[in-house]
């Protein structure tokens, strides 16, 4: 496989631009996630039913469809020129919040049920109580699930490809189409993928390990 | 007389189509201790939710310190800070330490400061005898302990009155002796508490008054030892009688 040496550069700048797109996406989407959780579970009817279309649009469509959408809409929208890398960190950005609502708000709906009104019993306001009480239990019991959207969306930026970002897919089928020896290229790339979503688990492991609580890893 | 700390007028809790509450009225004054008890499902837990406003009566009031409460635009989240509660299934905060679960509200509510909330904290721990825990997680701690720490959340504001429902009834038998003896302490003390239980003995010794309570509706009122020589209603006699037998048995 000596024949990837020389694109050992591009490979790797590949494989930065996966990470980062990876870790933007899946950052970015645990903020708005948590967010949008909030707002499904005690932001009232409306509120509640916008979250719910977003999210179905979003679980319900495919990758790719999504950053075509986008690609050829974003630009014209903002009425400025932007790059298919921006338009891949919002798309996976909006893509993993609506994967995320679903587990967190999963997670602070069984603990709501009693840890709210314990919260109110002692004279937090709900915001408080969602704060103090609510979160720091509902994103513990989420870390597992959470590694498991990182592991899924490591792969699905993989369809960047369409719209020309060099991610490590693409340069992979650009090292393939030019030197015509596509089972190797696509082994390695694909053991560096492996590699990567393999090693990240790992530390999601041990993050959870470490912020488990006695007690709380059994509620769910 | 005394100050009235907490009160009842003609308190309604209506769910769909079961009625809760029925048209109770209650005064609970300083110093004094209530008990409230009566058949399972006859809204006795609901009461004391509406009086602490967790869940919102449907019809008639309730006065803290004679300030209303039902009215609209009242801080609700204030008032429940001068109310304690005990919940019969406890309810800690289960990723905080039973100093944590007892600082929150002193830190995020009061708004002490580190130092003195700390010192508050562990203050109401050793009033129920726990500060050898404080650095535990409710899931380390054994039911009657979680629900001691449970009691030094209720009482670490000083609240107005602690409301307490069916403490020790979701403990095991060999565990309520230490709920109660923590109970007999703040009585002793002269806490104004509400208390929804069945522990007889206990009630005889500490309450000023017990109330019959069933269908969701106050039947009679009465010293304890009314009720235990004399109750009136038919429904009241009934129930003694079965109590009597049972904490016999035990």
């Amino acid at each position: 496989m000596e024949f990837l040496l020389k694109y050992l550069a591009d490979i790797l700048q590949g494989f930065i631009v996966t990470v980062e797109m990876t870790l933007f996406g899946v950052f970015a989407g645990l903020a708005l996630g948590t967010l949008l959780a909030i707002g499904n579970l005690y932001g009232g009817k409306i509120v509640s039913a916008i979250i719910s279309i977003y999210t179905e649009f979003f679980r319900g469509s495919p990758i790719i469809v999504q950053l075509f959408l986008f690609y050829y809409t974003v630009p014209s929208l903002l009425n400025t020129w932007v790059d298919g890398f921006t338009v891949g960190l919002i798309v996976f950005a909006l893509n993993s919040a609506a994967y995320q609502k679903g587990y967190i708000k999963g997670a602070m709906a069984v603990i709501s049920e009693d840890q709210m009104m314990a919260a109110l019993s002692v004279g937090l306001s709900r915001v408080k109580a969602i704060f103090y009480v609510i979160l720091p239990q509902a994103l513990r019991i989420v870390i597992p699930a959470w590694s498991n959207e990182f592991c899924s969306l490591t792969k699905s930026t993989s369809a960047l490809l369409v719209i020309a970002v060099k991610d490590l897919t693409s340069v992979g089928n650009m090292i393939a189409s030019r030197s015509w020896r596509y089972v190797e290229t696509f082994l390695f790339i694909a053991i560096i993928y492996l590699l990567w979503v393999t090693a990240v688990a790992k530390i999601a492991d041990k993050v959870y390990e470490r912020v488990k609580i006695p007690g709380i890893e059994l509620s769910v | 007389m005394t100050e009235i700390v907490m009160e009842c007028r003609n308190l309604w809790k209506i769910y769909k189509d079961v009625v809760a509450v029925r048209d109770v009225s209650l005064q609970v004054r300083e110093g004094e201790i209530k008990l409230i008890f009566g058949p399972s499902g006859s809204g006795k837990s609901t009461l004391l939710r509406c009086l602490a406003m967790l869940t919102s009566p449907s019809k008639g009031d309730v006065f803290l310190k004679g300030e209303c409460l039902t009215k609209p635009g009242v801080d609700l989240n204030k008032a429940r800070a001068r109310i304690g509660f005990v919940f019969q299934h406890i309810y800690l905060f289960h990723h905080l330490t039973a100093l944590g679960n007892v600082e929150l509200a002193l830190r995020h509510v009061l708004k002490m400061p580190k130092e003195e909330a700390r010192k508050r904290a562990m203050e109401a721990l050793a009033e129920v005898k726990m500060e050898k825990w404080a650095n535990h997680y409710p899931a380390q701690l054994s039911g009657g302990q979680q629900q001691r720490v449970g009691i030094a959340r209720a009482l670490a504001r000083n609240p107005d009155i602690i409301l307490l429902d069916e403490p020790t009834s979701a403990l095991d038998p060999e565990l309520t002796g230490e709920v109660i003896d923590t109970l007999r302490d703040l009585a002793k003390k002269g806490t104004t508490m509400l208390i929804v239980s069945h522990e007889m003995p206990f009630a005889r010794e500490v309450a000023d008054e017990m109330i019959f309570f069933d269908a969701g509706t106050i039947v009679e009122t009465g010293t304890p030892e009314h009720f235990f020589t004399n109750p009136t209603s038919e429904r009241a006699k009934k129930f003694m009688m079965r109590l009597i037998k049972r904490t016999r048995r035990e």
